[in-house]
């Protein structure tokens, strides 16, 4: 059996603890980038898991009986690691490119294998999905022409468009199919339909949507960047885009959503060089969870069941729960180490009000839901024991930093108050909010609506009836 | 309008009368949902057609779902492996 090296991050990077509130936002040491052999190191980290991962899950996947939320197919682990090698390639560094070598070589058979020809033959309207393996080892110079000529047929078949998809998935097969047929030779002009219609091009439900809109927003933004190589055109401006990205990211930060937060934090390097100051602090949550844990863990990995496993069990269970996120962080790390696309070392200030941060807290004073939820930690008002790692996170940055992030905590405010229905709060928020000046965001946009909507349910509906009905939603 | 049903109060009166054995379903559920959950099929396979009797959610309670573990045990558990 192979060493699992689960703890390939191991030289955890002193984060730079904020000094007491040096109020000059434009010095240089707020300006600095985050260290780039730091951000080698990571994504490293995450392709020597890959290896891993081929070598332990890519023949026979995972299978967990007891809990089959945590079963692997095969294919899903040599689509995600061929994903991760061509997002990794275009990072210009040489420790990195000898590891997708290494780990391209190990991949190819399993890409191109008896069961991925079978899928494109049989099934051709899931020919592209079958391919995407082997499509990202084509574009990494591993091309295979006999592979290629059956693929060929499959998707010039008469069935070749017989699966619907939702906008997101159309999205990806575009991707797939223009790197597929040599995306040097080809640049796509103009905003793609399925981008306008996915939730790319429309606001997000940011109170009350489901992980899978997240989900498909930020599947959505990295077809269309082609990872910075081939970009198409976005279907709406940058800045609305990555104001819907700001409020999934406080949701997913809060929920310690690391596999979900880490795609969200993508939106900043792969729709151009800024970095806001709530996507640097992002970051930085993530890479201090990373260090502390050995890597970026997700919700899947229990170490009750993982004690109670042994030898080779244990490996595979703890990379079938674990290689996914490991596997973003990498991607993210890929991405900021493209040019002009690593966020800063420090959470930019230059946007920041005195007092924001101030008149927010007050209302984190709810736990937050990754908190503990024994009764104690119910009744207490103190939000520094409620709150999950970014709380840790936020208490490390001065004053004036915390300023530049309000708008973060406004969201994490809007998202809480929302989900347990107290509307009275988010009345008191949604004031505080736009005394502080901070109410021009989608998410306080759509809170206020929401409490428009229930004043008309409210005028509608007798006292009683109308009591009775909160009870339901 | 007093004429208009009310669905809650349908749902209401048609849980009163028990003719659905939850218990029942939930145990169905359990013991065919593993394999299913690994199947090539859909869901839709266990109907036999298109239809759908039953609909599953997910339902997220805030603070109530799994949250990562502490990850200085993580850490502590995890090194373990590699010895």
């Amino acid at each position: 059996m192979s060493e699992l090296a689960i703890l390939g991050v191991e030289r955890p990077v002193a984060l730079p603890d904020s000094p007491i509130c040096p109020l000059d936002p434009h010095c240089d040491a707020r300006e600095a980038p985050w260290d780039q052999q730091d951000l080698a190191r990571r994504l490293c980290h995450a392709l020597d898991v890959a290896q891993q991962a081929v070598e332990q899950l890519a023949t026979t996947g995972f299978t967990d009986s007891d809990e089959p939320g945590n079963n692997v197919r095969p294919e899903k682990v040599i689509s995600e690691t061929a994903f991760l090698l061509f997002a990794a390639s275009t990072a210009d560094r040489e420790e990195v490119r000898i590891r997708v070598e290494k780990v391209a070589r190990l991949l190819i058979p399993h890409a191109r294998s008896e069961r991925m020809v079978l899928g494109i033959c049989l099934e051709p309207a899931l020919a592209l999905d079958f391919a995407q393996a082997h499509i990202c080892l084509g574009r990494l110079g591993y091309p295979d022409d006999t592979f290629d000529t059956l693929l060929r047929r499959s998707v010039a078949s008469q069935a070749r468009s017989g699966h619907e998809r939702v906008p997101h998935r159309r999205l990806e097969q575009e991707w797939l199919a223009r790197a597929w047929r040599d995306p040097r030779s080809h640049q796509p002009k103009g905003i793609s339909r399925a981008a306008l219609q996915s939730v790319l091009g429309r606001p997000m439900d940011l109170l009350n949507g489901h992980r899978d809109d997240v989900y498909a927003f930020t599947h959505a933004l990295m077809y269309v960047a082609d990872w910075n190589l081939k970009p198409r055109a976005l279907p709406r401006p940058r800045a609305a885009i990555l104001a819907d990205a700001e409020a999934a990211l406080a949701r997913c930060l809060d929920e310690q959503d690391y596999d979900l937060a880490a795609e969200v934090l993508l939106a900043w390097p792969l729709t151009g060089q800024s970095w806001s100051a709530a996507a640097a602090f992002g970051f930085r949550v993530l890479a201090r969870v990373e260090d502390k844990a050995g890597f970026l863990p997700a919700p899947s990995t229990r170490l009750q069941r993982l004690n109670s496993l042994e030898g080779a069990e244990r490996s595979a269970y703890l990379l079938a729960t674990a290689y996914h996120t490991i596997y973003v962080m990498g991607l993210l790390c890929a991405a900021a180490l493209q040019p002009a696309r690593t966020p800063p070392a420090q959470v930019p200030t230059g946007e920041a009000r005195c007092g924001n941060a101030a008149a927010i807290v007050p209302f984190l004073n709810q736990p937050g839901p990754s908190a503990s939820q024994s009764a104690d930690v119910r009744q207490t008002r103190e939000p520094s024991v409620q709150q999950g790692h970014w709380w840790d996170e936020f208490q490390r940055l001065n004053a004036i930093e915390r300023d530049a992030i309000a708008g973060l905590l406004l969201n994490v405010a809007l998202r809480r108050k929302t989900v347990r229905r107290d509307f009275g709060e988010l009345r008191d928020l949604l004031a505080a909010a736009h005394a502080a000046g901070l109410a021009d965001s989608p998410a306080a946009s759509q809170a206020a609506e929401l409490l428009e909507r229930l004043a008309l349910l409210g005028r509608r509906l007798a006292p009683d009836r109308f009591s009775r009905t909160r009870n339901l939603i | 309008m007093s004429s208009r049903v009310n669905h809650q109060d349908v749902v209401e009166r048609l849980l009163e009368t028990k003719a659905v054995d939850f218990a029942a379903v939930g145990k169905a559920v359990a013991e065919l949902g593993p394999s299913l959950a690994v199947a090539d099929e859909p869901w839709e396979g266990f109907c036999g057609t298109m239809r759908t009797f039953f609909h599953c959610y997910i339902i997220n309670v805030f603070g109530e779902g799994n949250t990562v573990e502490n990850v200085g045990e993580l850490r502590g558990a995890t090194r373990e492996l590699q010895s």
